[in-house]
């Protein structure tokens, strides 16, 4: 079955939904990341993106009760809940203004209680501080809540929030789309059409957005290349994706904590296979805090060409019990990108290229060579 | 083999490796070559090996034996490994070393999930300790005492079920190895 997936990706064919459900399903994992890996370097070679850029979730008050989530609170005064003043997240970028972030990445719950002029004053004051700063906010569950809630159609949520600073759309609240499975674990926010819908405003409004999709719980191979396939649909219909980011479930904390997280095995199939069929969305990003540095790393040789960035500040998954670090510096991305023998490429958020770094002078390759006899390097233990 | 692996294999210059592995006569520059080839078709060519000389069980050591003989142990104690040095040395080792292998990774050193990876590069046993809901691994001694023991057992078995299904989901066939070399089966129902 992969030689024949093979040869319909060497004849620039377009893979299936039955493609998509082979390669989840074929047993050897390195040769699918390889086949990616391929798709990878075809569109481009070793560079490898990442960005400064900054997290600010300024309300976890949310009025979803969605099952995988571990950030929400259902209402103000609830333990642990919490939402800034648009004074207070300011701050976090003044704060910063020495090294500032190129974007800030703004992710809330769904607050029944805050005015539509808290997130237009939120996004106005960040663009006061630093006027060039690229503000990717609110997804597209976001922006579905804030038109119920406040009489707006979408184009006209985004046209205000547009107005105020607004740049770019995150990828978030995708979550899988197929019903099945939606109305189980997200049933009291946007549908899939009414996600999809938002973007394909967002992107004939000419802005740029991202796409997620939340794997690794009770959803099958089926769904996620349902999914995925819906999101291909909609770029061949706009071409407004940027990005695709697989976001693997954490289970600490929320309503499928019975369930166990996704393998690193797991999260480098799904890199591979999105890269392969989703062969009209430019990038595919390996999200370390949801993998790991380390499976991030990895996955840049199964299909990932972007690595996301600093982060600084990101509470959702670590809520959900993520084992990786708040934040890692821009050395630190370039190390691990050096490592795996790419290149290094700064970005900013609409892939324009800041800078360039040098390859590693000693790649991953290279950096175990050991001046040791052929059979000296292995360790028998007795 | 798919005709994919084969192209893999042949286009980093591997095939020759592959036959000297079957003769055994890789040579220092056979090494040499694995050091510098391409990271997916190492792992491709390892994991051939692998499966032609011990299958698709995974042995899982938990705790790990304090003694064991003839088992290549990776991460080594001494080493930081990035992930992808520690699947190519993984690779390597399956490659290079004696035929039929038992190439062991540390999941205490490396994480669990690099672990997984790893298993695809030509490990087949893993081994680590066995973690209590607060993170602490257990010791032998603490499975004394009758209702001690029946809180500790669920808790480890809750563990062995995650590891198990770790294995599986790498399209793997898991077995535990007690610390008395006694072999447990396990089957899929016990797999989460």
């Amino acid at each position: 079955m992969l030689d024949a997936i093979v040869q319909k990706l060497h004849a620039g064919e377009r893979l299936s939904f039955d493609d998509g459900l082979a390669l989840f399903r074929h047993p050897d994992v390195v040769s699918v990341g390889r086949l990616a890996n391929e798709g990878r370097e075809r569109r481009h070679g070793d560079r490898t993106y990442f960005n400064r850029n900054m997290r600010i979730e300024t309300t976890n008050v949310c009025v979803a009760s969605c099952l995988f989530c571990s950030f929400a609170k259902l209402e103000e005064g609830a333990p642990g809940a919490h939402t800034m003043r648009v004074e207070d997240a300011w701050r976090e970028l003044e704060e910063r203004m020495d090294d500032p972030p190129g974007e800030i990445h703004i992710v809330n719950g769904l607050h029944p209680g805050l005015p539509f002029s808290y997130y237009e004053e939120l996004l106005a004051g960040f663009k006061r501080i630093k006027p060039d700063v690229h503000m990717k906010c609110f997804t597209a569950v976001e922006i579905h809540f804030f038109a119920t809630h406040y009489g707006m159609t979408y184009r006209e949520v985004l046209e205000r929030l547009r107005s105020a600073g607004l740049d770019s759309l995150p990828g978030g609240g995708a979550e899988i789309f197929h019903p099945a499975v939606r109305t189980r674990i997200a049933h009291d926010k946007a549908t899939a059409d009414e996600w999809l819908e938002v973007h394909r405003i967002a992107h004939r409004l000419g802005m740029s957005t991202n796409a997620t999709m939340l794997y690794g719980h009770i959803e099958t191979f089926e769904h996620r290349v349902d999914h995925l396939l819906r999101l291909r649909a909609l770029q061949d219909e706009t071409g407004g994706f940027q990005a695709f980011i697989p976001l693997a479930f954490h289970p600490d904390g929320n309503g499928m904590r019975n369930l166990p997280a996704p393998t690193a095995i797991d999260a480098l199939r799904t890199i591979a296979v999105s890269r392969l069929l989703l062969d009209n969305v430019p990038h595919v990003k390996a999200y370390w805090v949801s993998m790991t540095p380390e499976v991030a790393q990895i996955a840049l040789c199964f299909g990932a060409d972007d690595i996301d960035g600093t982060i600084v500040h990101e509470t959702i998954y670590r809520a959900a019990g993520t084992r990786s670090p708040g934040a890692l510096t821009a050395q630190q991305i370039v190390r691990l990108i050096q490592e795996a023998g790419r290149i290094p490429v700064e970005r900013g958020s609409l892939y324009n290229v800041l800078r360039e770094h040098p390859r590693a002078s000693v790649p991953e390759a290279a950096v175990n060579v050991r001046d040791r006899k052929a059979t000296k390097h292995l360790e028998v233990l007795s | 083999m798919s005709a994919l692996v084969e192209r893999a294999i042949a286009a980093a210059g591997l095939a020759g490796v592959l036959a000297s592995r079957r003769a055994g006569t890789i040579d220092e520059a056979g090494v040499a070559l694995l050091r510098g080839a391409d990271l997916l078709a190492l792992g491709a060519l390892a994991d051939r090996v692998r499966r032609d000389e011990v299958g698709d069980q995974v042995r899982i050591y938990a705790p790990p034996p304090e003694r064991d003989t003839g088992a290549l142990l990776l991460p080594r104690d001494d080493e930081r490994l990035t992930g992808l040095e520690l699947l190519r040395e993984i690779a390597v080792a399956r490659v290079t070393g004696p035929p039929s292998a038992r190439v062991r990774i540390d999941w205490t050193r490396c994480g669990l999930e690099l672990a997984q990876v790893g298993l695809g590069f030509g490990a087949n046993e893993l081994a680590g300790h066995i973690a209590s809901k607060r993170g602490l691994p257990f010791a032998e001694g603490e499975r004394i005492g009758v209702g001690k023991r029946s809180r500790l057992q669920a808790a480890d078995l809750v563990k062995k079920k995650e590891l198990a299904g770790f294995v599986r989901r790498s399209g793997r066939i898991p077995v535990f190895v007690g610390s008395d070399g006694s072999v447990e089966a396990v089957d899929e129902a016990m797999s989460i």
